[in-house]
């Protein structure tokens, strides 16, 4: 019985996210189960318009890990080539579109072979702003207000990224003191 | 959405192809890994599409417009940039969105925030970018682009 318990235990804390998903709905259906139909099918919809944008992602990321050159994405992301990572950091982020679920593994391995911190913290900085989408926000929101915000977001995703890096290296140093 | 995703598969499938004619070893290889990172993720894609399928039936579009319209100042900032935090869609989506707020009469400083942080800051995937990043990373990454979202508004406001 324990046992069984143990085992509940730490897949609910592996997935506890599905776990509070699931509590979430049986309440929906409780409370309002024509709206909860409505929401699964919604979910259900985004799920699948999305699964062959995610297939892909996931083929990128292990090609990523397979093939790409560790010493050379260290030299040109790592810690050695300063701004100028930064910078094509930023500019990847503007360029980079689809959502965040599906580029923190893609960054995660690109982090694996040697992309420094502040890499990862930039393009994630820089990707509020979409080169590709830029005619639609001037179309809704003026070509003033879309000009000065996109060229702030970049320029302030370099220090964002910096900042992520420096807390980063400040708690992998204090992990290893602790060992 | 469906007709981005095949043209991508189809890219990364050439990708594998070509790949495959260099070293089948090593494409294999990549496929293995594929195929790992895609079982670790699956749950976590499941839980979170069930939670946007919950928000756009539960939560009206009217009230976030409510929210944004009826307060002022830095007030209006602080919810905007929540707003924007918690929101979840297709960037796309936000942009529309916002016109609809400055026309019902929002602080532009406000509607820039919302913009940056709808697309930068994630409440509902923190789970999953700590997932892959650990929570250290995913907790400061986001608090601290909440807050030059902050002052991003800020200028654009005093500019725009």
């Amino acid at each position: 019985m324990s046992g069984l318990f143990s085992v509940f235990w730490s897949w609910l804390r592996k997935q506890w996210l599905l776990a509070l998903t699931a509590t979430l709905y049986l309440w929906a259906f409780a409370v309002d189960p024509q709206r909860a139909r409505l929401a699964l099918a919604a979910g259900g919809h985004t799920l699948l318009s999305v699964s062959v944008l995610i297939l892909a992602v996931m083929g990128l990321v292990g090609l990523v890990q397979a093939w790409t050159n560790r010493d050379a994405i260290a030299g040109l992301l790592g810690k050695e080539s300063g701004v100028r990572a930064l910078l094509l950091a930023a500019l990847c982020g503007t360029l980079v579109i689809g959502p965040p679920y599906l580029i923190f593994p893609l960054l995660m391995s690109i982090r694996r072979q040697g992309a420094r911190w502040a890499v990862i913290g930039a393009v994630l900085g820089a990707y509020a702003v979409k080169l590709p989408m830029i005619p639609l926000e001037i179309g809704f929101l003026g070509w003033r207000f879309s000009a000065t915000r996109s060229l702030l977001t970049i320029l302030f995703s370099v220090p964002i990224g910096l900042l992520v890096e420096w807390v980063m290296e400040r708690g992998e140093k204090a992990e290893e003191k602790r060992l | 959405m469906i007709s981005v995703g095949l043209f991508y598969l189809v890219l990364v499938a050439a990708l594998y192809a070509f790949f495959y004619r260099r070293s089948s070893e090593r494409t294999v290889q990549s496929l293995r890994t594929a195929g790992k990172a895609l079982q670790t993720m699956a749950p976590l894609f499941v839980a979170i599409f069930g939670l946007i399928g919950l928000f756009e039936v539960f939560v009206p579009p009217g009230l976030i417009e409510r929210w944004l319209g009826a307060t002022s100042g830095f007030t209006s900032l602080l919810i905007g940039g929540a707003l924007g935090a918690v929101a979840l869609g297709p960037p796309a989506a936000a942009f529309p969105l916002a016109g609809s707020f400055l026309q019902a009469g929002a602080w532009p400083p406000a509607v820039a925030t919302f913009i940056v942080c709808w697309v930068s800051v994630g409440v509902v995937t923190l789970p999953v970018e700590a997932h892959v990043f650990g929570w250290r990373f995913a907790l400061t990454r986001n608090a601290v682009t909440f807050v030059a979202a902050l002052f991003i508004g800020l200028i654009v406001g005093s500019l725009a």
